[in-house]
């Protein structure tokens, strides 16, 4: 009996959450450590605080092995967590510049202030899965990457600067500093205020912001064109916040995050086509993809500027928990739903029966 | 005040001092929040108040929003009806009921009569509910007029200035097109004269229930952040024209094959020729019992 399957109760349930448990931690493999996955799975421990807009590698790392490895379920398990916790204090404003960087790309210019800095990637590696299994260890200076001293960041002259110094970029710096909107108290909606489309971009499901900037692409939307990376940069930034006692800035801890500044050729009839504009996009943890989109389509639902469905699509259908939570409760018993639907196809074949102004019964275009 | 105090008071008045999760999930401030939102929704009826849902523990399209609802209003004396499809046992029923009941220590029920507080999933109990309880409809899609506009900036509008116009359009040509109105669950009713509202996808045989009720339906919807209400005492008017009076699900000859009831809402349990059976597992078990 189909739905009688899906009753169960309680005994059913704690079933299914035990043969999931049983079967996970007591597999007969060595329990996978938090220092494994932060270690060697560093990148899908990143996606997860990213998407779940917070910073706690350990409890990621807990709850990536939770959901047996499925993100947007390790994601929903540090949101939920965080629901629980008050807020005690908001962290002091810092700036980008102040970040030290672990790896900086600056596609537009080949020899751009400061030094590219290739720092941890796979990105110019051959795709070949290593055929060896015990690869000789490679002799690397560690702390090379992660450009310890500041003269290295002094010289990196943000690409945005230098199109302003030689007036070729738009000027949308604004003189007030209004509060950012934040997400998690009230919902977005268009029209938002920037901030809010960049948090919700920060917080977004990646495959989402990628699937979004892709559609643009080669799918039925055609919002935005390719920007010019001006830079991509993966960086550690300082926590700061008023100390209780004293009332002065401390840090309380270091967050890496991606950021992203997309240089756009401005190309509208109604645009100042001397210039170019830049979106930005910014997301906790190294996750370079997901920046890049934000940071394309920044700029672009800033030129779209209400015109067409973009902001809409950005706030209302990236979050990850919103539209897996909402695909997978099809799963749940929908039999009332559905009797009333079987209702309503009698009353339609009905009324064709004894009706002659109506469509005869069985027309349609899908009639078979 | 100095940060220090302010500090000390709010760890101890959110709870977060260490002695373990608070009542009902949510921190106090969370909860006053929904409530704030829940006043709104009550003092303008029918009206879809925006508010910051939480994740909840349980995912999004899955009764977060009720549950934020139930969350926010539960107290230690209250005692807590949980269904799904009208059914006690369903799994998201279950599901939810130990969450509410295992964060509270509150009593739950399966009695209709003997809770204070009934969350439900696409059904309204059968039994009569009474103005001391409140009724918290889990709702999957807020916005009724998201069939006839896609746009959230231009479905503002038409809620603001109660320009239902081509919602009645369209349950005109469903008429003449189809001889029938065929929407079928989540009917949409006009409430107090001014908001049209989706009824979340309750079946019409529960939309007559909405009409001047003794009780209080709050109604949550989790991932669109919105929620909204209608009171005791308020006028629901499914939307339907003059010479075409609305319809509730009614089966030529069928009965619930347990209880025998002909005036309840009644569920194919089986897709099998005669396995009606009430919906409201709960009321139909009451009803054998009276023999």
């Amino acid at each position: 009996m189909g739905y009688a399957a899906a009753r169960g109760g309680l005994t059913a349930i704690k079933n299914a959450e035990n043969l999931v448990r049983s079967l996970r931690d007591e597999h007969p493999s060595p329990p996978v450590g938090h220092d494994q996955l932060t270690g060697r799975l560093r990148l899908l421990v990143d996606k997860v605080m990213g998407e779940a807009g917070l910073w706690d590698p350990q409890l990621a790392s807990r709850a990536l092995v939770e959901a047996e490895g499925d993100h947007v379920e390790a994601t929903h398990l540090l949101r939920a967590h965080r629901s629980t916790l008050p807020r005690l204090a908001v962290s002091i404003a810092v700036h980008v510049d102040d970040a030290r960087v672990l790896r900086r790309v600056v596609p537009a210019y080949r020899e751009p202030g400061g030094n590219q800095i290739l720092g941890r990637s796979t990105d110019y590696s051959a795709r070949m899965l290593s055929a060896r299994r015990n690869l000789p260890a490679v002799d690397i200076d560690r702390r090379s990457p992660g450009a310890t001293t500041g003269d290295l960041r002094d010289g990196m002259r943000r690409m945005i600067s230098v199109l302003r110094s030689l007036d070729l970029l738009v000027d949308r710096r604004r003189q007030d500093d209004p509060e950012p909107f934040d997400i998690t108290a009230t919902p977005a909606r268009p029209p938002a205020p920037r901030s809010a489309r960049l948090a919700t971009m920060a917080r977004a499901e990646t495959g989402a912001l990628i699937n979004q900037w892709y559609r643009n692409i080669l799918g039925p939307d055609g919002y935005l064109h390719e920007v010019t990376l001006g830079e991509v940069r993966h960086s550690e930034i300082e926590v700061n916040v008023l100390h209780p006692l004293s009332g002065k800035s401390t840090t309380v801890g270091y967050v890496r995050i991606t950021e992203v500044e997309a240089i756009e050729d401005l190309d509208g009839d109604d645009e100042d086509r001397e210039r170019f504009d830049a979106g930005f996009g910014a997301c906790l943890g190294h996750n370079e993809r997901k920046a890049i989109a934000m940071a394309n389509l920044d700029i672009a639902c800033h030129r779209d500027a209400g015109r067409t469905s973009l902001e809409q699509s950005i706030l209302m259908t990236t979050d990850g928990l919103d539209s897996a939570g909402f695909l997978e409760h099809l799963k749940l018993p929908h039999y009332v739903t559905f009797r009333s639907m079987v209702d309503r196809k009698f009353a339609v074949r009905e009324a064709r029966l004894t009706r002659t102004d109506l469509a005869p019964r069985g027309v349609g275009t899908d009639a078979r | 005040m100095t940060v220090t105090d302010n500090t000390t008071n709010r760890l101890d008045s959110l709870g977060a001092s260490g002695d373990g999760p608070s009542f009902a999930i949510l921190d106090e401030e969370s909860k006053r929040e929904i409530r704030r939102a829940l006043l709104q929704a009550v003092a303008v009826p029918g009206y879809q108040v925006p508010f910051g849902s939480r994740e909840m523990p349980v995912a999004r399209g899955w009764g977060s929003g009720g549950l934020q609802v139930t969350l926010a209003i539960v107290g230690p004396d209250d005692t807590v009806k949980i269904i799904d499809q009208g059914d006690d046992e369903g799994v998201n029923a279950v599901n939810l009921r130990r969450l509410v009941v295992s964060s509270t220590g509150i009593p739950e029920t399966t009695e209709a009569r003997e809770a204070s507080i009934i969350q439900s999933r696409h059904r309204i109990p059968e039994d009569e509910l009474t103005a001391t309880q409140t009724l918290v409809l889990q709702v999957p899609v807020p916005e009724p007029l998201r069939g006839i506009e896609r746009d959230v900036r231009e479905l503002a509008r038409m809620h603001a200035e109660a320009d239902y116009s081509r919602m009645w359009v369209s349950l005109y040509e469903d008429k003449v097109r189809n001889g029938v109105i065929t929407q079928s669950t989540g009917y949409p009713c006009l409430v107090n004269g001014r908001y049209v509202v989706a009824t979340t996808p309750i079946p019409r045989w529960d939309i007559p229930r909405l009409h001047m009720s003794q009780f209080l339906t709050l109604f949550g919807a989790g991932r669109e952040k919105r929620v909204y209400a209608i009171p005791p005492h308020t006028i629901v008017e499914p939307l339907t024209f003059d010479d075409v009076p609305f319809e509730v699900e009614r089966i030529e000859g069928a009965a619930c094959r347990l209880c025998g009831s002909t005036d309840s809402f009644l569920v194919d349990s089986s897709g099998e020729v005669d396995s009606w059976a009430c919906s409201d597992t709960a009321w139909c078990r009451a009803r054998r019992s009276q023999g």
